[in-house]
C-alpha cells in the first residue's frame, strides 16, 4: 500500500500511451477516461478530496461526455484501432516497453520511488490555520477562494474560454 | 472576418499582450501569451484559402509547442525555488527552458522555419502584426528574465539567427517572405545585449517596430506581394518610388539614417563588455541582409522593367487609396538619427 502512488502514476503513463499512439477518436477518448479516472484516484491519495470528486464531476462527467458524443457523430466505418494497423500497435508497444524499463529501473535504486517527487511522504491538503476549529481542507477553500482572491484569473479564464469558442467558429465559417 | 466579430478577435489579441507584460505571475504571463495566440488565429486566416490555413496551422502548432515549454520551465521553476514571480531570478535548467520557449515564439533560429512561410501564407496586414505586435509579449517576459539568463546560448542563438536570417533572404523574390528573414535577423540583433544592457533590447524593438510598420503599411499602399509588382511602382504611385531607397537602407542599417541607430548601440554595448569577434560577425552577416534590400531599391526606382507601352501612360494620376500614417512614418524612419541623443536617454 506503501507503492500504491507509484503503481497509480505507472497506470497514468500507460493509459496516456493508450491514446497518444493515435488511434481513432473513440479508441483515444476510451483511453482517456481510464487515464482520467486513475489521475482524479492519485488526487484522491494525495489527500484533495474535493478536487478529485470534482474533477470527477465536471472533466469525466462532463466533458467526456460530450467529447463521447461529439466523436460517435463523426465516426467513421472502420475506426483505426490498437491492433488494425503497424503504426498503432508499434507505437504502442514502444510506449509500454519504455515504461516497463523506467519502473525496473526506479525499483532497482537504493532509495525507490523517489525520482522527481517523493511518492512516499506527500503531504495532505490541509493548512492549519483560521479561527475557530484551526484547520481548513486546502482544496475546497481554495474553489472559494477562487472568486473571492481569483476573480480576476476567473474572469480571464472564462473570457479565453469564450474568445477560443468564437475563433473555432471564425475559422471553420470559411468567407 | 465578419465586421462584428473583429472587435472581440482584436480586443483579445491587445488584452492578451497586455496581461502578459502587465503581470507579475507566471501563470497569469502564460494565460496572456495564450489568448494572444488563440486571437491571432483568426486574424492569419483573414482570407479563407487553403494557404492561409496551412499558415494559421503551422503558427498554431509553433506557439503552443512552445508554451508547452514555457509551462514546464514555469513549473520546474516553482519546484526548485517556490517563486511565482516573475521578477526573481530563475534556476538555470527552467532558464534555458523558458529561453528555448521564447526564441521559438520570437522565430529566432534555429526555429525560425516558421517565420518566411507564415508570413508567406497571410494577407500584408496580419504579416505586419505577426512581425510587430507578436514580438512585445514574448520580449517583455525575456526583459524579465534577463539576469538568469545563460549568456553564451543566447549569444550563439543571435549569431545563428543573423546568419540565418540573412541567408534565407538572399533568393527570395516574395516580399513577404523577404520581410519574414528580415525579421528573424533583428530578433538576432536584439537578443545580443539583453544580457549586457536590456534597455538597448527595447530601444532596437521600438525602432524595429517602426520601420516594419512602414515597410509593410508602403508595399500595402500598391499590394504588392512580390518583386515583379513592386517593380510597378513607379507608375501606381510615383511618389513612393524614390521612397523606398531610403526605407530600405534604414531597415537594412546604413549610417545616416534611423536603423544605424540600434545596430551602433548594441555594438558600442558589446565592445564595451569587451566583445569584439561577435559584433564583426554580426555585422558582416547584416550586410547580406542589406544585398537584397539593394535589390528592392533596383527593381523599385533605379530601372525600368520590360513593360508595354500602354503602361507608359499613366491616365488616373490621383491616388484613391487611402495612406495610413505613411509619412510620419518614413520620416521617423530614415530621420531620427540626429536627435540620437535625445532617444539615448538610458546611457
Amino acid at each position: 500500500m506503501a507503492y500504491i502512488l507509484f503503481t497509480l502514476s505507472v497506470l497514468l503513463v500507460m493509459g496516456f500511451v493508450g491514446f497518444s499512439s493515435k488511434p481513432s477518436p473513440i479508441y483515444g477518448g476510451l483511453a482517456l477516461i481510464i487515464s482520467g479516472v486513475v489521475g482524479c484516484v492519485i488526487v484522491l491519495n494525495c489527500g484533495g478530496v474535493y478536487m478529485g470528486l470534482m474533477m470527477f464531476l465536471v472533466y469525466l462527467g462532463g466533458m467526456m461526455v460530450v467529447f463521447g458524443y461529439t466523436t460517435a457523430m463523426a465516426i467513421e466505418e472502420y475506426p483505426e484501432t490498437w491492433g488494425s494497423g503497424l503504426e498503432v500497435l508499434g507505437g504502442l508497444l514502444v510506449g509500454l516497453m519504455m515504461e516497463v524499463m523506467l519502473v525496473l529501473w526506479v525499483l532497482s535504486l537504493d532509495e525507490a520511488v523517489v525520482v522527481v517527487v517523493g511518492f512516499s511522504d506527500t503531504g495532505d491538503w490541509v493548512i492549519f490555520e483560521g479561527e475557530g476549529s484551526g484547520l481548513i481542507r486546502g482544496d475546497s477553500i481554495g474553489a472559494g477562494a477562487l472568486y473571492d482572491y481569483g476573480r480576476w484569473l476567473v474572469v480571464v479564464a472564462g473570457w479565453t474560454l469564450f474568445v477560443g469558442v468564437y475563433v473555432v467558429i471564425e475559422i471553420v465559417r470559411g468567407n | 472576418m465578419n465586421p462584428l466579430a473583429q472587435p472581440i478577435i482584436y480586443t483579445t489579441m491587445i488584452t492578451g499582450t497586455l496581461i502578459t507584460t502587465l503581470s507579475s505571475h507566471w501563470f497569469l504571463a502564460w494565460v496572456g501569451l495564450e489568448m494572444n495566440m488563440l486571437a491571432f488565429i483568426p486574424i492569419l486566416m483573414k482570407k479563407t484559402n487553403p494557404r492561409s490555413t496551412e499558415a494559421a496551422i503551422k503558427y498554431f502548432l509553433m506557439q503552443s509547442t512552445a508554451s508547452m515549454v514555457l509551462m514546464m520551465a514555469i513549473i520546474s521553476n516553482n519546484l526548485l525555488s517556490g517563486c511565482w514571480t516573475t521578477t526573481s531570478y530563475i534556476n538555470q535548467p527552467p532558464s534555458l527552458m523558458m529561453m528555448t520557449a521564447l526564441a521559438m515564439k520570437l522565430g529566432m533560429a534555429p526555429f525560425h522555419f516558421w517565420v518566411p512561410e507564415v508570413t508567406q501564407g497571410t494577407p500584408l496586414t496580419s504579416g505586419l502584426l505577426l512581425l510587430t505586435w507578436q514580438k512585445l509579449a514574448p520580449i517583455s517576459i525575456m526583459y524579465q528574465i534577463h539576469p538568469s539568463i545563460n549568456i553564451h546560448i543566447l549569444l550563439t542563438l543571435s549569431t545563428l539567427s543573423t546568419a540565418m536570417g540573412s541567408w534565407g533572404g538572399l533568393n527570395q523574390t516574395q516580399l513577404r517572405k523577404i520581410l519574414g528573414y528580415s525579421s528573424i535577423t533583428h530578433m538576432g540583433w536584439m537578443m545580443m545585449t539583453l544580457v549586457y544592457n536590456p534597455m538597448t533590447t527595447i530601444f532596437y524593438l521600438t525602432i524595429y517596430i517602426i520601420l516594419t510598420t512602414t515597410m509593410f503599411l508602403t508595399l500595402n499602399l500598391s499590394s504588392s506581394t512580390t518583386t515583379l509588382m513592386l517593380s510597378r511602382t513607379w507608375n501606381k504611385s510615383t511618389h513612393l518610388a524614390p521612397l523606398m531607397a531610403p526605407i530600405l537602407m534604414s531597415l537594412g542599417g546604413l549610417p545616416p539614417l534611423t536603423g544605424f541607430l540600434p545596430k551602433w548601440i548594441i555594438i558600442q554595448e558589446l565592445t564595451m563588455n569587451n566583445s569584439f569577434l561577435i559584433p564583426s560577425i554580426m555585422t558582416i552577416m547584416t550586410l547580406l541582409n542589406l544585398y537584397f534590400y539593394m535589390r528592392l531599391i533596383y527593381t523599385t526606382s533605379l530601372t525600368l522593367f520590360p513593360t508595354s507601352n500602354n503602361t507608359k501612360m499613366t491616365w488616373q494620376l490621383e491616388n484613391t487609396k487611402p495612406m495610413p500614417l505613411i509619412p510620419p512614418l518614413i520620416i521617423t524612419s530614415t530621420l531620427l538619427l540626429p536627435i540620437s541623443p535625445l532617444l539615448l536617454t538610458f546611457h
